[in-house]
């Protein structure tokens, strides 16, 4: 009864260097439903980040089919595309990625302008989600007065303050120190309770074992 | 948005405290020196324009044909301005003047005092408003004057109601004022104090009413319906007509172009001052053009600071167009604290400015069109340098700046390296600029005149000075403080006094040749240090010498082969050359002046020449010179003035011109260099990694010192060979002008070249040794 939120079929991602031909994904078949909780694993260079990229629309496929709740995304052009991941994608970086010159409210309140939410809904969406993850205290704190743990929460605040279906997070914990690292992982897994669709990069078999799907990559397959 | 936007830009601005100012700094100086051009742009194309009917009033100047080409004179005959209005349909009212210097004596209060003699029609075609009196009944007594507001203050204090007070001028004639006027615009071409009727100027001068002596400004207004192109006809038809000759033609002026376009050549309007006009707005916005390059040389290369917001911004939802908005905004905000920061500068400069140029501008700042141009070139510069950076900035892929991908910066580097040769060839252009126009006015100046103009004092003659002469001649050289005095009609540094029709014995006797007369007292020679080549000088009996003539070198040539001693010239009568005299210079200073003919005859003298003896120290001299006058002629104040400053004045304009391009070519380079500095530190910040490795596989300081500095180096070679030819061409250009010229020398450009290099040098090394001797370490460990 959970509805698809996006499918690969045959999805090919190649780079030309110099006169290689690159292959950096390959063949890759994937279904995710609404709701899940999705951890990518494999070596570096396998292709987690590439493949995080091509669904988070930042880079695109050369090959195969990519579909986003039922919108055909390789036929898409640029402007709709940026629209389809505007509406239902948030990105979490593992260098949190905050903007310096802004604020931590501003940070989190970046999105909402891209999108033309009016102001007095902007304050209010960004101060609950300040409330939510108890940071109202720092809402005017520069990214750099922040440790990496509150600044990782402050991105995480960013990618869901446009109230995402979809979550992609390149190593989120890749800075952190262990404690803050499981943190931020309960974090991801309660708002995984709360309907939000996750998949997550990482190393560590501790943070993929907060997913529900555990998906492998060598060198841009699909190995299990 | 917006407001997202601008926080974002005073932030960035407050982190990069030195990127900022260097921007900062460079633009307001941008646009401080475009400010101060514009201003002066704006006074001189303002000239006469303060007039109700100024679209309707013409100059009336005339052509005159000699030896086959035609020159341009200000003056016009008598009777002309009549003939125009009674018998031209268009021409509505007109006006004979003449300019004379008064001297206005109440009580102790004495004053000079420059105005014109006018026709009654004058006060209407000027369109001239009364403040006492009344513009109709103003010019009724024949003795009538009427006096500016500023006049009546200096001569009677605040209180302006004078009208039927009697006037004393020069002591002797009495004048009664009609009326006091408005003081008129300050840069009108023919400021005047006072005015009165004409016929006081012309009584009991027979020779004022003929067609041939031409002697009068003359003004006339045109109807508002009338055909511009048919009344120029007919004017420049009306001299022939009236005299049966067509080797004069008046013709009509606007007032409004007479400042700035009143050079004629062979008949033909040339450019005149307006071509410094142009030439200074587009040095205006060239320097514009540097300090907005500056910006987009530092916004480029600090690209990589930018990128990583750039990409987070994308993959928030931001559009590339929303990107190139904020930066935009971002150089916009940054070029109004530019402003800003110049309007700070305008207001302490512009005193120094005024002074440099001897204008009176003012900022005027609640001026809606100094206002609107302010706020225009802000917007452009903003834009305009704004707009490279912002899309290439804009166009970064956020997965590779996210992925911490070293930003390519291929067409930004070729950019950015062309952008710096353009700054530096502008830069160097100015250099050689500068030194060529210093060279042409010290050439000038240098020149020979044919007479010495140190130690020589002018004064003008007024009062007796010419019936005791001999008196006051005497007293003087009996103070020892003086050792030459002699008279002359016509001021040794200026043209005029001249005419043709002469014939002589010898030679080819082309009568259309201009000869300038020169009625001079018989010292006159040893006084200005004139040389005499062949014959002797005037007698001092000038009764016995009346028919003797000297003539320069120039005329004795015309006369042909052989000595010209013993010839004869015929003007009105018969005369015998008696010695030839070298050629001097007057008029323009440029050119080689015409012949002259001397005669000894003094009696209609204007000026009094004074040679002063060197050892006699000036005060010492001018009270012992003064103390002589005061006895002889008491009523007029004791005035002179050297002939070495008047001399100096002479190239005022060319002073200008030279004194402002060494102004433009010092900011150019500060701005430019500024830019380079920028550049400079954000390459060696790029390559501290590569420095770093370098240092510790044993790179000597110096060795990285060379290696950063080499860059920039070729950037400012190429820059001198671009400069050269342009500088080259331009200035040759610009000294065709002048008949007595300089060649243009190598030792220019290599100079100019130099230069460039050392400042680029002390620029870039400054920055270089920093990152040299950095420590290895720091720049490793960060990466």
């Amino acid at each position: 009864m959970t509805n698809t939120l996006l499918s690969l079929n045959e999805a090919t991602r190649t780079v030309n260097s110099g006169s290689n031909k690159v292959t950096l994904l390959d063949n890759i078949d994937l279904q995710v439903k609404e709701g899940e909780f999705i951890s990518l694993m494999g070596p570096s260079g396998s292709g987690k980040s590439t493949l995080l990229n091509c669904i988070g629309m930042l880079d695109s496929f050369t090959g195969g089919g990519y579909t986003f709740l039922g919108e055909p995304v390789h036929s898409m052009k640029e402007r709709n595309r940026s629209k389809l991941y505007k509406e239902y994608i948030g990105f979490v970086f593992q260098a949190y990625h905050l903007i310096d010159e802004l604020n931590v409210w501003e940070n989190i309140e970046t999105p909402l302008l891209y999108k033309n939410v009016k102001s007095s809904e902007r304050k209010a969406l960004v101060a609950d989600m300040l409330d939510r993850f108890s940071i109202v205290g720092k809402k005017d704190l520069f990214p750099q007065q922040l440790s990496g743990g509150q600044q990782q929460l402050v991105g995480i605040a960013r990618a869901l303050i446009g109230r995402p279906k979809l979550i992609l997070a390149d190593e989120p914990t890749g800075n952190l120190n262990s404690k803050q690292s499981t943190e931020i992982m309960e974090l991801f897994s309660q708002l995984n309770k709360e309907g939000v669709t996750i998949i997550q990069a990482t190393h560590s078999e501790k943070n993929a074992s907060y997913g529900s799907r555990i998906i492998n990559l060598l060198d841009g397959k699909v190995v299990s | 948005m917006i407001l997202n936007y601008i926080k974002i830009a005073f932030r960035t601005l407050l982190k990069n405290k030195g990127y900022s100012f260097l921007n900062i700094f460079g633009l307001a100086i941008g646009i401080t020196c475009a400010s101060l051009i514009f201003l002066w742009v704006e006074d001189e194309v303002s000239f006469n324009s303060g007039f109700e009917k100024q679209d309707q009033v013409y100059y009336v100047p005339t052509h005159q044909e000699y030896e086959g080409e035609w020159r341009t004179f200000n003056s016009t005959p008598g009777p002309l301005a009549e003939a125009m209005k009674t018998e031209i349909p268009g021409i509505v009212r007109a006006s004979r003047t003449k300019q004379r210097d008064f001297l206005f004596a109440v009580e102790d209060n004495s004053i000079n005092s420059s105005g014109r003699f006018v026709d009654a029609d004058f006060i209407e075609i000027f369109s001239l408003s009364f403040l006492e009196g009344n513009s109709k009944e103003a010019f009724n007594n024949p003795k009538a004057i009427v006096i500016t507001r500023q006049t009546a203050e200096q001569l009677y204090g605040k209180d302006i109601k004078v009208l039927g007070k009697l006037l004393k001028v020069d002591n002797k004639e009495d004048y009664v004022i009609s009326g006091v006027i408005e003081n008129l615009p300050k840069n009108v071409t023919f400021p005047i104090n006072w005015i009165a009727p004409f016929e006081r100027f012309t009584d009991g001068k027979e020779w004022t009413q003929y067609y041939g002596s031409f002697f009068a400004d003359t003004f006339v207004e045109l109807s508002p319906e009338a055909d511009f192109a048919s009344v120029d006809t007919q004017v420049r038809n009306l001299l022939e007509k009236k005299t049966e000759d067509a080797d004069s033609k008046a013709f009509l002026h606007s007032i409004k172009d007479w400042h700035l376009r009143s050079n004629f050549e062979n008949g033909e309007q040339v450019d005149g001052r307006i071509a410094y006009v142009r030439l200074f707005t587009i040095i205006a916005l060239i320097i514009l053009l540097i300090a907005c390059i500056n910006f987009m040389n530092l916004s480029t290369a600090r690209s990589e600071k930018r990128a990583n917001e750039v990409g987070v911004r994308k993959a928030m939802g931001s559009g590339r167009s929303r990107l190139i908005i904020q930066f935009i905004t971002e150089a916009i905000i940054l070029a109004f604290i530019a402003t800003f920061v110049s309007i700070l500068l305008l207001l302490i400069l512009l005193p120094q400015f005024n002074l440099l140029i001897g204008k009176d501008l003012i900022l005027g700042l609640t001026n809606p069109s100094h206002i609107s141009i302010l706020l225009g070139i802000t917007l452009v510069c903003g834009i305009f340098a704004g707009i490279y950076p912002a899309f290439y900035l804009s166009a970064f892929k956020p997965v590779e700046v996210l992925k911490g991908l070293k930003v390519t910066q291929g067409s930004a580097k070729f950019i950015r390296k062309g952008l710096v040769v353009g700054q530096f060839t502008i830069s160097i252009v100015f250099i050689i600029c500068t030194i060529l126009v210093y060279q042409q006015i010290q050439h000038v100046k240098n020149r020979d005149l044919g007479y010495n103009k140190d130690q020589l004092i002018s004064l003008n003659v007024n009062g007796s000075m010419i019936e005791k002469f001999s008196v006051i001649k005497q007293d003087l050289l009996n103070t020892d403080a003086v050792t030459g005095v002699a008279l002359s009609n016509s001021n040794v540094l200026n043209g005029g006094n001249n005419g043709s029709g002469l014939q002589w014995t010898g030679g080819t006797n082309t009568e259309d040749v201009l000869i300038s007369f020169r009625l001079v007292s018989s010292d006159f020679l040893e006084t200005t240090g004139m040389e005499l080549v062949e014959g002797r000088g005037f007698s001092e009996n000038v009764a016995k010498d009346s028919t003797s003539v000297l003539i320069t070198e120039s005329f004795a040539k015309l006369m042909g082969e052989g000595s010209a001693i013993g010839k004869k010239v015929i003007r009105d009568e018969t005369y015998t050359v008696v010695g030839v005299v070298k050629d001097y210079l007057y008029g323009n200073m440029y050119n080689n002046s015409d012949p002259v003919l001397f005669l000894n005859y003094h009696g209609e003298a204007n000026y009094m020449y004074l040679k002063t003896n060197p050892e006699i120290a000036t005060v010492n001299m001018l009270s012992k010179v003064e103390s002589v006058m005061k006895k002889h002629n008491p009523a007029f104040p004791f005035e002179y003035t050297f002939v070495d400053e008047t001399f100096n004045a002479k190239f005022k304009s060319e002073q200008l011109i030279g004194k402002l391009s060494q102004l433009f070519a010092l900011l150019a380079i500060l701005i430019s260099c500024l830019g380079l500095f920028g550049l400079a530190a954000y390459t060696a910040e790029q390559r501290s990694k590569e420095i770093g490795v370098r240092k510790v596989l044993g790179a000597s300081v110096s060795g990285i010192v060379k290696l950063l500095s080499k860059d920039f180096l070729k950037l400012v070679g190429i820059s001198i060979l671009i400069a050269i030819p342009i500088a080259w061409y331009f200035m040759q250009d610009w000294l065709q002008d002048y008949a007595y010229r300089i060649e243009i020398n190598w030792w220019v450009f290599v100079f100019a070249g130099i230069a460039a290099i050392l400042i680029a040098i002390v620029t870039v090394s400054f920055q270089a040794i920093k990152a040299a001797i950095a420590n290895p370490v720091d720049s490793l460990k960060t990466e």
